[in-house]
């Protein structure tokens, strides 16, 4: 059936035309979404204004949405620095959790003195969850075993360590619930007085200007977009291969963990079995709706983020199951990588089998 | 040397090939016919009015240089390309071949110099995978009775119900042969089939060759090797660059000198680019008995050699014979097994990469797609590439305004079209992207260039570019190591002269040996 269907990689795609494919995927994505929400009984009518008046055209909900998209901005840069340096990062939500777990305990353990205690908090949140990427990192680099597996069965061994915690050393003891003691005042970040919107944002903010420096205007950067690309390449010209890769993954592991101690230190304030529910997913959609851009995914991260607000209101008012929030992220996803395919392919159809598409230098080769 | 060959090889070959097989007389249709078979690839032809006949139960050997068409003309025959002009005929009836299905239904039957086979698969499965419905070819336990029989009946032995992937090479090519005979091969074509064999083992396979065109089944051999031309084939055509420059010879009538001579052609034709050659300088680069493993291919085997400052010193050769690990260890990518690289007499021994660099080794590989371009970003951080490594640029930032200079600055001394400093590399055409190469690799602290092949599948001009480029960095002081292929581009510019076969170094005394002698060199056998 497919026979003489040819795929055909574009010469060069304008920025208009990848505008124009961006935004038709986005509509036909939304639309598609709005037959997914009615079916699941949302009136037609009210679709427009539960999703885009309420989420981004309000105070209370656009402060909801900022508060929500300030972690998703460091789960999408730690997907990009991971995926863009070919380390598929598949256990961000493991990272997370080590983060919400070394913030907790550094703000229940009152370490260091009152007014650093948020920033200790941070600190810590960084580097358990650079200490946990390190293991696949490790493993990969000397014994070569995928990351793919370790960083996913990693998730799941957080994830059971930090039940573990919850029903057991770090739960408190005043309640039923699997949760943690709420932290201390002075351990938690400062508000703007704007709904919840906390100093995370601006955490969440320099880190995407800093690692859009570190990765566009930096030599370990500019290696790493060789190491990216053509790691062959970048072998054979001398780069440092392994450190490149080592300091962006670590990178990665690090700013989910600081996503985990944001989240402790800025909205939570306690540690609960769902701090870092569905992180991986959110994290790679970002990554991939900003193509691995840092500051794409400052943009990508609140467009996300609107959908899960728009998603708990529905889920609140309107009774919607979370697999029907879940299903309308994956349709605006698939369709914006569906357009991308579409803006660098062309798709036709030949007469009849095509000759390979053969340049002199390769049956040279053959000869 | 050839003069004894001349001597030996046709009393070698006799028992196995009675005159009687040779070509059919006039009047029989031939098995198979290839009249005036053109193909061009973008403009490039490398076809031109090819003549090719088959008589019934004759092995003929296709010789030529990489390059030469032997392969375009069998991917042809095959289905792969399509001829832009010619015509195909089966025991003299015309026929269309459209694709590798067309082919296969009409018998012809090719073992390719890569073997397509299933790892996990035993034999029989492979040979059912291949099978899989085709019309006249049986299925089911009947098919392995098939297989089975023409084991027994050619001597074909190879253990049919083993996972292919535990199999030793020579079995592999066994079952491959197998294969086209059990879906109904009525001509088979072996592409180079000895470059992956051992001696004894290529030894064997001549004589199967031999066996098989004795029961009536006719093979063309495709290979460069002239020995296996002079013992096994009994017609030869020859091709150089896309032409037929020797139709269809009786082996018999041909000597070894002729056929090397007719494969890499006459001195004569040969521009020399290079008349001014400087006084050599100092030695920059230094090879004592130099061992590279090759990763289960060919290596490198006591490599001796000098490239001195202002000099190119040219390695010919086909390739496959130890080019690659050769360069790939000098550069510092692949380790050395023994012997010595030493760059103004340092031992480079574990030396990185950078480490070369930074002492002005310059690197053009043969692949540059694989090993020289990251073809996904711009043009401008390509051309940057071998200086932000360096630190020359700064070194923990990167200047975007300097990369930008940089780039136009090269872009206009190497004349690059259709370079904007910001497009990929991917856009750029074979040429334009091989400038971008030399533009990073050929900069003022280049002090030793490893060439490897550097105007692959260029056209002319850009061919004629990159030989002046390399010209000017060894006037420029450089040493210059060109390895390549293709025997005018050394002939042209390298001021020595050396041949690699089998992992080996060889040429004459004074280091400028002539086209008979290359030849014969790169046959293995002088």
């Amino acid at each position: 059936m497919l026979d003489g269907v040819v795929l055909e990689r574009r010469q060069g795609v304008g920025r208009g035309r990848q505008a124009a494919v961006f935004a038709g995927s986005i509509a036909l994505g939304l639309a598609l979404s709005a037959g997914v929400l009615v079916a699941a009984g949302v009136p037609a009518g009210a679709l427009f204004d539960e999703i885009v008046v309420q989420v981004f055209f309000t105070a209370s909900g656009l402060a909801q949405t900022i508060t929500m998209a300030t972690p998703m901005v460091l789960l999408g840069l730690s997907a990009a620095l991971a995926l863009k340096h070919r380390f598929w990062n598949i256990g961000i939500e493991g990272q997370m959790i080590l983060g919400a777990v070394a913030a907790t305990a550094v703000a229940v353990g009152g370490v260091g003195g009152a007014g650093m205690r948020p920033a200790m908090m941070l600190i810590a949140a960084a580097l358990a969850g650079l200490a946990w990427i390190a293991v696949p990192l490790v493993l990969k680099a000397v014994f070569e075993v995928s990351e793919v597996v370790v960083t996913l069965l990693l998730s799941s061994i957080a994830f059971l360590g930090l039940q573990h915690l919850l029903f057991g050393p770090m739960g408190d003891p005043a309640r039923n619930f699997p949760v943690s003691p709420v932290i201390d005042e002075v351990a938690r970040l400062p508000l703007f007085g704007f709904g919840d919107v906390h100093a995370g944002l601006v955490v969440a903010l320099a880190a995407a200007l800093a690692v859009a420096v570190l990765v566009d205007r930096s030599r370990p950067g500019f290696f790493g977009r060789f190491v990216g690309d053509n790691p062959s390449a970048a072998r054979a010209l001398g780069f440092p291969v392994v450190a490149t890769t080592a300091l962006f993954v670590l990178l990665s592991g690090a700013l989910a963990g600081l996503a985990g101690g944001l989240v402790i230190a800025g909205t939570e304030h306690r540690l609960s079995q769902y701090v870092a529910l569905h992180a991986t997913f959110s994290g790679i959609v970002v990554a991939v709706l900003a193509r691995y851009s840092a500051l794409g995914c400052v943009v990508a991260a609140f467009f996300v983020a609107g959908v899960y607000v728009a998603g708990s209101t529905l889920k609140v008012f309107y009774g919607l199951p979370e697999g029907v929030i879940l299903l309308v992220q994956g349709v605006v996803l698939l369709t914006l990588i569906g357009g991308q395919f579409l803006a660098l392919f062309r798709v036709h159809r030949e007469a009849r089998p095509a000759p390979a598409p053969a340049l002199p230098a390769s049956t040279e080769r053959a000869a | 040397m050839p003069e004894d060959h001349a001597r030996s090889a046709p009393a070698a070959r006799a028992p196995a090939a009675p005159d009687s097989a040779a070509p059919a007389s006039a009047g029989t249709a031939p098995a198979l016919a290839m009249v005036a078979v053109s193909k061009a690839f973008g403009g490039k032809t490398v076809l031109d009015a090819v003549d090719f006949a088959l008589a019934p139960g004759e092995v003929h050997a296709l010789l030529g240089e990489n390059g030469a068409g032997k392969s375009t003309l069998m991917n042809i025959l095959t289905g792969i390309y399509a001829a832009d002009s010619g015509r195909i005929e089966i025991d003299g009836a015309p026929v269309a071949i459209r694709g590798p299905s067309d082919a296969l239904r009409l018998g012809i039957g090719m073992v390719h110099q890569h073997f397509r086979l299933v790892g996990t698969f035993t034999g029989l499965e492979n040979i059912r995978l291949a099978a899989g419905g085709r019309e006249g070819v049986p299925v089911g336990a009947a098919l392995g009775e098939r297989v089975e029989a023409i084991a027994a009946q050619t001597g074909l032995e190879a253990p049919l119900g083993v996972p292919v992937a535990r199999l030793s090479v020579a079995e592999r090519q066994r079952i491959e042969i197998l294969k086209a005979l059990a879906l109904g091969a009525r001509l088979l074509v072996l592409d180079e089939p000895t470059a992956v064999l051992t001696d004894d083992e290529a030894e064997r396979l001549l004589a199967l060759v031999r066996r098989l065109a004795a029961d009536g089944l006719p093979i063309v051999l495709i290979t460069h090797k002239l020995r296996e031309v002079m013992q096994a084939a009994d017609r030869v055509s020859t091709l150089r660059q896309g032409r037929l420059v020797m139709a269809a010879r009786p082996v018999a009538e041909v000597d070894p000198d002729g056929l090397a001579r007719a494969m890499t052609g006459d001195l004569a034709g040969a521009p020399a680019i290079r008349q001014a050659r400087p006084a050599p300088g100092a030695a920059i680069l230094g090879l004592a008995g130099l061992h590279v493993g090759g990763d289960g291919r060919v290596g490198v085997e006591a490599v001796d050699l000098a490239v001195r400052a202002g000099t190119i010193v040219g390695i010919a050769g086909v390739g496959g014979n130890g080019q690659q690990p050769l360069a790939e260890a000098i550069v510092g990518l692949r380790p050395v097994a023994a012997g010595a690289i030493r760059l103004d007499g340092d031992d480079l021994a574990g030396a990185s990469v950078r480490a070369r660099r930074d002492r002005g080794l310059r690197y053009i590989p043969a692949d540059r797609a694989a090993f020289a371009l990251a073809d996904g970003l711009t043009v401008k951080d390509n051309l940057a590439a071998g200086d932000v490594g360096a630190g020359r640029t700064g070194r923990v930032m990167v200047p975007s305004g300097r990369l930008a200079r940089l780039a136009a600055e090269r872009i206009a001394a190497y004349a690059i079209a259709g370079a904007s400093p910001e497009r990929p590399v991917r856009l750029l055409s074979g040429g334009n992207a091989q400038k971008v190469v030399l533009a990073r690799e050929l900069d003022a602290e280049a002090r030793l260039v490893i060439a490897h092949s550097p105007t692959r599948g260029l056209d002319v001009a850009a061919c004629r570019y990159v030989h002046a480029r390399l010209v000017e960095a060894a006037d420029r002081g450089a040493a210059v190591l060109l390895i390549s292929e293709d025997l005018e581009e050394i002939m042209a510019l390298a001021d020595e002269i050396h041949v690699m076969s089998r992992g080996r170094l060889a040429t004459t005394p004074d280091g400028r040996p002539d086209r008979t002698a290359i030849g014969a060199m790169m046959l293995g056998h002088a």
